[in-house]
């Protein structure tokens, strides 16, 4: 029971970080107030891409029925270092006036001016930052006066800067478009922007979303993939191996309960019960030990988030219990062949 | 129950009552050709209601052997055994369908095995439960009849201790009980007193006397164990196969073991009686009356 547990906390957990990682690489999107995004045609994500939008597509987006507002946002790839080290990351410029595109949260300072960041507070705790110290962006001397939290992810961090202050270092292109609109109109609006605008990519914060975790899952999280679908492979030989050396262990007993006139049928029913018990139970440990450790683990190690999704979950679990039926019933045949007086026999 | 069955030399208890077991020209080979060995021949025994029958003989004699035939465990080679079952039904085990021995021995047979064999992850209520379970009794009735049962064999404080928890003497007592689940008409028993101390083998021995005298109940005992004989009716002696001059034993009247008519004995009252030895012989003459009551 403890190693088919052991075995399904480790696929959880595993598959846990996989989805933390993707959660985090889609954060910036996913907390976004905007409900609609349009990038440069044919650019459908932020990782590894650049988009630059034709200079008429915020007024041309603002006056489609439905958008209640449209920011732009500048968005460059590059690294950021401190005295510590550097990272990889993204840097976003974006309306200090309205916030539009800023930071999800800030944990401390304020938003950023001319000549000044605000810095993911994992990254400025990797990099040795504190608030006022000075940080090298794109080649760009700027002054940290605000620390966010969700923009760290197992790929890069994220460098936010005034809109003029991002112009000053990439240039006045707008990247993206972030358009907001009422909540239920998002795919209406979305369509109709793509109607009035062909030369751009228009998508739903979901669409972008999915788009954003499938580029980040085919490129950076391959090795996670690997390292889950390696884990559960593990895991189902574990599980196989366990549940089939009870049954086998357990022939003298079945050979007893034959010879108190159990039929094979019996039997298997019992088999049967016991391997849903065993997984049941199996799978409430891992998933209590698994949530606690997406709790606990982040305290630890902040860059690493674990996600406990209901499709792993379930997914393990009947994957445990098919493995876990197969294994335990393949020794059936012996079983239905026992020879009660095996019972008497193997006494000694 | 009665005392004067007991000190009729030539009638012990038992042979009165209806025959529960009746085996006839019992045979089993093992192997075939060079390998054949023939573990038990041309077996004739009947078993009563009520009779606690000892079974004994030198390893490798057939007791396993035998014992495993009458409880529909192995298929003779030849001969017929037939069970009355509580029902009066009579069946016929050697020919008995495969695929209806198991609700036969759920029915008829009560196993208790040298080592207890208890399921090790279940308690003893729970031991008892699934014997129950199988001989057809659901749920709470299960469980109702493992706790009167374990009652019954002075186990109830321990109804929820695994066997890893029980001594080997309590163990045994769990497994009589759970024999008792489905309140056979004939337990059969190898070795069960093997594993014990002397006083706990004693201990259980009187439990299986207890058990035949209140329910009328068949046991068949296959043993070493020299303690048993004080609680059986009858005591066989198997070797190669085959009862030894079963026919020609006596019963020594003083400590009632069967006997060869061939040692010590005395005529008495037109009668020769024979002895297990001078001593038994010696208390005899000593006061026959004491050990032939009724005279006749
Ligand atoms: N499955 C088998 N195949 C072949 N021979 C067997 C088999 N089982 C028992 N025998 C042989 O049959 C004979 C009787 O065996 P059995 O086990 O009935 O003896 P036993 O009186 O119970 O002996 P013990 O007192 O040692 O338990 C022995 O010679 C044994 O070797
Ligand atoms: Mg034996």
């Amino acid at each position: 029971m403890l190693g088919v547990a052991s075995a399904l906390l480790l696929v959880l957990v595993l598959r846990g970080i996989f989805a933390g990682a993707i959660d985090q690489v889609t954060s910036y999107i996913r907390t976004s107030p905007a409900t609609v995004f349009v990038s440069q045609e044919g650019v459908k994500t932020m990782h590894m891409s650049a988009s630059a939008l034709p200079p008429d597509t915020v007024e041309r987006v603002r006056s489609v029925p439905g958008v209640t507002w449209a920011s732009p946002i500048g968005f460059a790839s590059g690294s950021v270092s401190g005295p510590q080290g550097r990272q990889l990351s993204y840097l976003i410029g974006y309306d200090t006036r309205t916030g539009r595109g800023g930071p999800a949260r800030l944990e401390v300072g304020r938003a950023p001016g001319t000549g000044e960041a605000v810095l993911d507070e994992q990254a400025a705790d990797g990099l040795g930052v504190h608030l006022g110290d000075t940080l090298t962006v794109l080649g760009t001397r700027l002054s940290l006066v605000g620390l966010s939290s969700g923009g760290s992810s197992i790929t890069n961090t994220t460098v936010f800067v005034a809109r003029t202050e991002f112009t000053n270092i990439r240039g006045d292109t707008d990247s993206y478009l972030l358009v907001g609109t009422e909540p239920t109109a998002a795919a209406n609006v979305a369509d109709r922007i793509s109607a009035a605008l062909p030369g751009v990519t228009t998508q739903t914060r979901e669409e972008f979303a999915t788009s954003e975790a499938r580029i980040v899952t085919d490129m950076s999280a391959d090795l996670l993939r690997l390292m889950s679908t390696i884990g559960l492979l593990i895991a189902l030989a574990v599980i196989a191996l366990g549940l089939m050396t009870a049954t086998l262990n357990r022939i003298r007993e079945y050979a007893v309960l034959k010879a108190l006139g159990a039929t094979t049928i019996r039997l298997a029913g019992s088999i049967t019960v016991q391997v849903l018990w065993t997984v049941a139970l199996a799978s409430l440990l891992a998933t209590t030990f698994a949530q606690l450790l997406s709790w606990t683990l982040p305290l630890l190690a902040p860059a690493v988030s674990i996600t406990i999704t209901s499709t792993a979950l379930y997914q393990t679990t009947l994957g445990a219990l098919a493995v876990g039926l197969l294994a335990a019933l393949w020794p059936l045949r012996r079983i239905a062949t026992l020879d009660a007086a095996t019972a008497f026999r193997e006494t000694r | 129950m009665t005392t004067a069955d007991h000190t009729a030399p030539e009638q012990p208890t038992g042979r009165d009552r209806p025959v529960t077991v009746a085996v006839r020209g019992l045979t089993k080979t093992y192997g075939h050709g060079a390998a054949e060995v023939a573990a038990v021949r041309e077996v004739d025994l009947d078993v009563h209601a009520g009779e606690v029958l000892l079974v004994m003989g030198p390893s490798g004699s057939g007791k396993t052997t035998l014992l495993l035939m009458l409880g529909a465990l192995l298929r003779p080679t030849a001969g017929s055994i037939v069970v009355t079952g509580r029902d009066r039904r009579r069946v016929e085990i050697a020919t008995t369908l495969e695929r209806e021995l198991p609700a036969l021995r759920a029915n008829t047979f009560g196993f208790i095995f040298q080592d207890y064999a208890l399921l090790d992850a279940l308690t003893a209520t729970e031991n008892i439960a699934v014997a129950a379970n199988i001989a057809g009794i659901k749920g709470t009735a299960a469980n109702r009849r493992a706790r009167a049962l374990l009652d019954r064999v002075g186990l109830a404080h321990r109804a929820a201790a695994r066997p890893s928890q029980m001594s080997g003497g309590e163990q045994q007592r769990v497994s009589v009980a759970r024999a008792l689940a489905n309140d056979p008409p004939v337990l059969l028993a190898d070795e069960p007193t093997a594993n014990l101390d002397a006083s706990r083998g004693r201990d259980l021995s009187r439990l299986l006397r207890q058990l035949a005298d209140e329910d009328d109940r068949s046991i068949v005992i296959v043993s070493h164990d020299n303690r048993l004989r004080e609680v059986a009716d009858r005591v066989l002696w198997l070797e190669d196969g085959r009862f030894k001059t079963l026919a020609g034993l006596v019963v020594d009247p003083v400590c009632r073991m069967q006997v060869e008519p061939t040692g010590p004995h005395v005529d008495w009252e037109g009668r020769t009686l024979w002895f297990c030895s001078e001593g038994c012989r010696t208390e005899f003459t000593a006061d026959p009356q004491r050990f032939v009551a009724g005279g006749d």
